[in-house]
């Protein structure tokens, strides 16, 4: 891991962009002072000079070590002030950290991904990744999910992965609007529409915890084996460093035990899904 | 090892010339019982030898409760930590695990580590709330320290188990030829046995670490809630418990970050940016301190997250006593 020669202190980044994807939603574009890399679905600790730090996963591609995003839903102390930084401002990454997705064990593979509002983040680091080895993968399926239209993140994105071949792209919102012609109801619909070739098929679930709760008992309905469902946990996850306890999940700290995790690994444990 | 007596006066005296090489702590008596001192030339008459654990538990040493982890600058002045009792070497054995792990050690904690030589305490006493040897522990020293120690009979044994243990014994000129008498050794042996008998006997209805884990997985609902009743989440209970080291990072101007020991106990320990905190109810703070240590710990570390010292149950302002909740889970 990148440390900056201490585990605590952040490498300073400077934020050369910000692109609101939604009313609630921003991608912040930031230029580490050294390369930084990160394998797909490890996280990062933003710090907020003065304020504080928060996890977040990536949501730019992990083949690029000169930059990165992250983007943000404002939900809270930290991240209401992030929506309030302009181009030119600092801030400071920790990390990467933890496990990411194994995407060895997706060759060969069909990949069914589950996402929720702001859990698309993650999930847009992994489709970059997904596009890099396609070659190597069967097909690739995005059940995307979000509240209105407007919600929806990363307009300009979806048209280039529904332009790639072997990915397809379907999406659901709660309450749609008048232009809206897509599914109507919660991401769950979608997987009603999916051909997979489940034994030859792997999921992955990221979204808010109703979502993944919901989502992972639908997909092991529709025969999905759990070990065979990879889930990226939310808890949280402050030190990153498997040390200050405050993201324990029973045996495991999600920070440096996840937060990938397949359901079979974490189906026993407490409070998964909050 | 290599077992050494000196007499108790030249002991002082040896001592009294360390104090330019080496911060020596050891406990000293006072109003309430005893705690671990810096020593000055004057203090080293008032140490406690061979009694229980002194109040605050040796972690304190490694972990303060408050410090800039962003900033260099941990003193390199050796230190020397004398009367530490085998329950707190282990608690500290099992904090290693977490804070010199493979992965991402900390070079704080490990500078402070690597930097201190461990005296361990023969408890010859025993105090009312002490249950080590109910979770497989045993009130001596042994080789997880780097030297184990007691006075008896005005002797001062010192049994030497490390590297850094010899290197102690030579920075204070004691001579490893002066072996202890065996009559020395076999009074030592009796009062040791005598010891472990006392703390079996008082705690002879006390499941033992092998059962705690069923007993404190399987416990319904409405125990966690006549206990935790008592609990005003006050967090005594892991400030002063040995093995305990959860923190909060605090941020500060210029990138900088304070660690400040933290609890599960506190409300919002687990709360997460969207509000959802699985540990909102006071009893499920409560219970998940158990779970902590008697389930997911030992799961995960393969060793004891509790070693029986008896510090939350004195420190407990709602008078909470966690071995009457394992003997009543036992029933």
């Amino acid at each position: 891991m990148k440390t900056n020669g201490n585990l605590y202190k952040p490498l300073k980044s400077e934020l050369i962009k910000v692109i609101d994807e939604s009313p609630l939603i921003k991608t912040f574009v930031l230029v580490p002072e050294q390369d930084f890399s990160f394998a797909t679905g490890q996280f990062i600790e933003v710090t907020i000079d003065g304020m504080g730090e928060a996890p977040f996963t990536p949501s730019s591609s992990p083949l690029k070590s000169d930059q990165l995003e992250v983007t943000v839903m404002k939900t809270g102390y930290v991240t209401d002030h992030m929506h309030t930084m302009k181009p030119g401002d600092k801030m400071g990454i920790r990390g990467p950290f933890g496990r990411g997705y194994p995407l060895e064990n997706f060759h060969d593979k069909e990949v069914l991904i589950l996402g929720g509002g702001c859990g698309f983040a993650p999930i847009r680091s992994l489709l970059y990744n997904l596009i890099a080895i396609a070659d190597k993968l069967r097909k690739v399926t995005l059940c995307y999910g979000s509240k209105t239209p407007e919600d929806c993140v990363y307009k300009p994105y979806i048209q280039e992965l529904r332009d790639t071949p072997k990915f397809e792209v379907l999406r659901s919102v709660d309450q749609p609007d008048e232009n809206w012609t897509e599914r109507v109801g919660v991401v769950t619909v979608l997987l009603d529409e999916v051909t997979m070739d489940i034994s030859n098929s792997i999921a992955v679930v990221c979204g808010p915890p109703v979502m993944m709760k919901f989502g992972t008992l639908r997909l092991l309905e529709m025969g999905y084996p759990e070990n065979d469902i990879y889930l990226s946990m939310e808890k949280n996850m402050s030190c990153g460093l498997g040390k200050c306890g405050h993201c324990m999940m029973g045996k495991y700290l999600v920070c440096k035990d996840g937060p990938v995790f397949t359901y079979d690994e974490v189906k026993d444990q407490p409070h998964i899904w909050n | 090892m290599n077992r050494v007596a000196i007499p108790k006066r030249e002991w002082d005296e040896r001592l009294i010339h360390l104090l330019s090489s080496f911060d020596v702590f050891a406990p000293v008596e006072n109003e309430f019982s005893s705690d671990y001192l810096k020593l000055d030339e004057e203090a080293i008459s008032h140490i406690v030898y061979n009694k229980p654990k002194p109040v605050t538990p040796l972690k304190n040493f490694f972990l303060p409760v408050k410090e800039n982890v962003t900033i260099e600058g941990i003193p390199t002045k050796p230190v020397a930590i004398i009367g530490t009792p085998n329950c707190d070497v282990m608690a500290l054995l099992f904090l290693d695990q977490i804070y010199l792990d493979n992965e991402y050690p900390d070079p704080a904690y490990g500078k402070r580590r690597e930097n201190s030589t461990l005296l361990s305490t023969d408890c010859l006493s025993i105090q009312e709330h002490c249950h080590c040897t109910s979770y497989g522990i045993e009130p001596k020293g042994n080789e997880s320290s780097d030297i184990s120690l007691a006075l008896i009979e005005d002797q001062v044994i010192l049994s030497v188990f490390s590297k850094k243990g010899e290197k102690f014994i030579e920075a204070m000129g004691i001579y490893v030829t002066l072996t202890p008498e065996k009559s020395l050794l076999d009074r030592l042996h009796e009062l040791q046995e005598n010891v472990k008998e006392q703390l079996l006997e008082r705690n002879k209805g006390l499941p033992d670490y092998k059962q705690t884990g069923k007993l404190v997985s399987t416990a319904a609902d409405p125990i966690w809630e006549k206990y935790a009743s008592d609990c005003v989440s006050c967090g005594a209970c892991s400030a002063i418990c040995p093995t305990c080291s959860c923190f909060l990072l605090i941020d500060k101007p210029g990138f900088e970050k304070i660690r400040q020991l933290d609890t599960c106990q506190y409300p919002g320990f687990e709360r997460v940016a969207g509000g959802e905190d699985a540990l909102h109810a006071l009893s499920e703070r409560f219970r998940n301190r158990y779970m902590c240590k008697y389930v997911w710990k030992p799961q995960k570390y393969e060793q004891k997250a509790c070693t029986g010292c008896g510090r939350c149950i004195e420190t407990c302002i709602g008078q909470i006593n966690k071995n009457e909740l394992f003997i009543e889970l036992s029933n």
